[in-house]
């Protein structure tokens, strides 16, 4: 697997080079390669670096929901975001059910795909039991799920002989939505985790046996090793994924904050804050700080990872 | 060969010939139907945000306007409830797009910069379709108006009911000889009550259903009792937190000790109405419920929230119709959506089936109103209204209930203590006073939301 750094040197090294040799004909390059991005670029804008524009703008400002008589306060939105307990609460919820569900993901992920991978009879069926969750709706899974949480009627307690009132106690109510989360997410690692298995080469295995490791040690000296770049992918976009969390939540929990505001969400505390509060200035300036607390998480994570490749590389 | 003469490139013009003409053939039907809105009727566009019984209720006082008023057609929206409804006529409203007609929960009204979001009611002409502020209570009347403005005419007061079940009290000798629940004046009567109640029960239901984790619930049963104890909320200038910390302990309290003495069960969730159908003595709900529990044919009453602090008071809400703001108010349009919301509120003995105490007083005082039942046992609640305050940030589902209301559920299901939290529900709402309300601006002091 190439690393975004491998990626990136001979390219800058390529424009460099052709930077010298098309000196005669300046803005060929573009005339030949952006018209093909050029669709692309007009939609990103519109939808990505407008919106992303206005929303610093808005988050400037005391804008409602109606968009009239907007003032520019400077910012006085961002103080009072870092004084707001309830903005902090819900980066905490957010943050921990990251913290929850992608340890689980990874590992869960890669035994259903160690499972599917090696069972030989009807593998098909193991496939497609494992991913075919992950095509459902948010709004199905959540109501699904909110069924078999139901304390007096589910399957959940009922199967276990519970009597836990999943989505009605604080203490229950987040562990709730990572096994739901679970169940209707992990087949798309899952299915990553499979390819990448696929693609190991079965001659490594072979002169392995041959030395005489057994399948514990061929798991941990062959496989976890060859699978390591895509353990580090589907770590990432957990991460990134689980930190927007917001629709099985809202879904699972009547369209409320979960039982004492106990799974209320980032995103869904900026949406309330726009759309129930109509405080929009205030709710673009609390999306802008998890903006930054995103892109730190994956900067941070493209940051230890080149220096991983780099230690490698050495 | 046998094959029609058709070459390809005909097919193809044959194709787009006929979708052209589609074109213009939908276009002409849809000019026809403009001009035969626009001339030949006068149409009021509607929106409400009434599903279920309410809905059909509603729907049902629409036919009976149009087949009365055949001039004008009613286009009715509905949108769903909450607030969403709430975001959509805002917005409606700013951008010049709003409908003729909208209804609204009368607490939000403040909320909803009358004046720039909602216009003003012209009671004059009301007063021709034969409705006038004589024919409400004065307290309601005055919580539509705003800045000496009518801006919210109201349809109903929804209220919060104590439903019991007839037979299960009769067997636990809790009824008295008019066959309605015995008087209950106190903490220790209500808590006797329940006790009696339970050993009546069948196994496997709780006592009472009483929403343990909804914070809406909650929150209305608080201000029910805390309204009951005389508590308030802000000083008239709306500068200071009034709020009794020592008479919100009291009801919190009391909330809580329907969890701990084991009455209502908070694994039950919301199947509050299930189990009252199946056999649960009580259950603390809307009046909304009414068509449930008597669809279902149970033998059962309801009275407002018990006063077990004394004074009689139940929490209560109003549907109210609004005029949401447009720039250019007024012509038939506007005329229309006065006689219509006239007329549903003077014809509203089909929606006081439905269980809501109507609003006009004249309905409120039939035979025919005060035969109905359980109605006639609770339309004294419009009586003792237990309402939010009135500032911007109250009102059904709004900021108030979102910040409070998780608050009351941490009291009564015990993860917080009673004094504990009506500390943080003083601090929630000297938070809230400060804030300034994002249509105008303008903190609760600085007016804008005053009667």
């Amino acid at each position: 697997m190439t690393t975004a750094g491998s990626v990136l040197a001979p390219t800058r090294a390529g424009a460099g080079a052709a930077g010298t040799t098309t000196a005669a004909r300046p803005g060929q390059g573009f005339q030949h390669g952006g018209w093909f991005v050029a669709p692309f670029l007009a939609l990103f804008s519109l939808f990505v670096i407008w919106p992303l524009l206005r929303g610093v703008y808005l988050s400037l400002t005391d804008a409602n929901i109606t968009g009239t008589g907007e003032r520019f306060i400077g910012l006085d939105n961002y103080r009072e975001a870092l004084d707001d307990p309830l903005m902090w609460d819900a980066l905490g919820h957010s943050a921990y059910f990251t913290l929850l569900v992608v340890p689980c993901i990874a590992v869960l992920a890669f035994l259903l795909a160690m499972l599917a991978h090696h069972i030989e009879r009807g593998q098909w069926l193991w496939r497609l039991c494992f991913f075919v969750p992950f095509l459902l709706p948010s709004t199905v899974a959540g109501n699904l799920w909110q069924w078999l949480f139901n304390p007096g009627t589910g399957m959940v307690n009922h199967v276990f002989g519970l009597d836990t009132p999943w989505l009605t106690d604080a203490s229950y109510a987040m562990l709730a939505l990572v096994i739901e989360t679970l169940w209707w997410t992990v087949g798309f690692s899952f299915l990553l985790y499979l390819a990448a298995l696929q693609s190991i080469p079965a001659h490594l295995y072979e002169a392995a046996k041959l030395d005489g490791a057994g399948a514990w040690q061929r798991t941990i000296h062959i496989t976890l090793p060859m699978l390591r770049t895509i353990t580090g992918l589907v770590i990432a976009l957990q991460i990134l994924a689980s930190l927007q969390v917001f629709d099985q939540a809202v879904v699972m929990m009547d369209f409320g904050p979960g039982p004492e505001n106990s799974t209320r969400t980032f995103v869904q505390y900026t949406l309330e804050e726009g759309f129930t509060s109509y405080r929009v200035g205030y709710a673009s300036a609390i999306s802008i700080i998890f903006f930054v607390i995103i892109a730190a998480v994956a900067l941070a994570r493209m940051w230890l990872l080149r220096n991983r490749t780099e230690e490698a590389g050495r | 060969m046998g094959r029609p003469g058709l070459g390809r490139r005909q097919l193809l013009g044959a194709a787009g010939g006929l979708a052209v003409a589609a074109g213009f053939g939908f276009a002409g039907l849809g000019s026809g139907a403009d001009a035969l809105a626009s001339t030949a009727r006068t149409r009021v566009r509607y929106w409400n945000l009434f599903s279920g019984g309410d809905g059909s209720n509603m729907i049902a006082m629409l036919d009976a306007f149009r087949a009365a008023h055949p001039g004008i057609a009613v286009k009715d929206s509905t949108l769903q409830w909450g607030n969403p409804f709430y975001t959509k006529l805002a917005m409606a409203a700013a951008g010049n797009r709003a409908p003729d007609l909208g209804v609204m929960h009368i607490g939000r009204v403040a909320g909803f910069a009358p004046g720039r979001l909602l216009d003003a009611w012209d009671v004059d002409l009301l007063a021709t379709y034969g409705l006038r502020e004589a024919d409400y209570t004065p307290a309601l009347w005055q919580r539509g108006v705003i800045d000496g403005k009518l801006y919210a005419l109201p349809l109903d007061v929804h209220v919060q009911l104590c439903f019991y079940r007839k037979d299960v009290l009769r067997k636990a000798g809790l009824l008295g000889a008019d066959d309605r629940i015995v008087p209950i004046t106190s903490v220790d009567d209500w808590f006797g009550v329940l006790k009696e109640a339970r050993q009546a029960t069948k196994k496997g239901l709780q006592t009472i259903g009483l929403w343990i984790n909804d914070q809406n619930f909650q929150w209305w049963f608080f201000v029910a009792f805390y309204t009951q104890l005389g508590g308030t909320w802000f000083d008239d200038a709306r500068t200071e937190v009034t709020f009794d910390t020592d008479k919100a302990t009291q009801v919190l309290a009391f909330l809580r000790r329907h969890v701990s003495d084991g009455y209502a069960d908070p694994a039950m969730g919301s199947v509050n109405a299930e189990q009252f159908i199946n056999g649960a003595p009580f259950a603390w709900e809307g009046n909304w419920s009414v068509p449930v529990y008597s669809g279902a044919e149970l033998e059962y009453g309801a009275i407002p929230l018990p006063p077990v602090f004394g004074t009689p008071a139940t929490h209560a809400e109003s549907h109210a119709f609004v005029l949401p703001h447009q720039s250019d108010r007024g012509g038939a349009a506007d005329e229309a959506a006065h006689r219509l919301a006239a007329y549903v509120v003077t014809h509203a003995r089909q929606w006081a089936a439905g269980g809501h105490i109507p609003a006009y007083l004249p309905t409120l005082s039939t035979p025919a109103y005060r035969r109905l039942s359980p109605q006639s046992e609770y339309a004294s609640a419009m009586d003792h209204q237990a309402n939010e305050p009135k500032v911007w940030f109250a009102g059904s589902t709004g900021i108030l209930a979102q910040r409070v209301g998780p608050v009351v559920v941490s009291s009564t299901v015990g993860s917080a203590r009673p004094d504990a939290a009506a500390r943080r529900m003083r601090d929630e709402l000297r938070t809230l006073l400060a804030m300034k309300n994002p249509m105008d601006g303008r903190t609760a002091a600085q007016g804008g939301t005053a009667a």
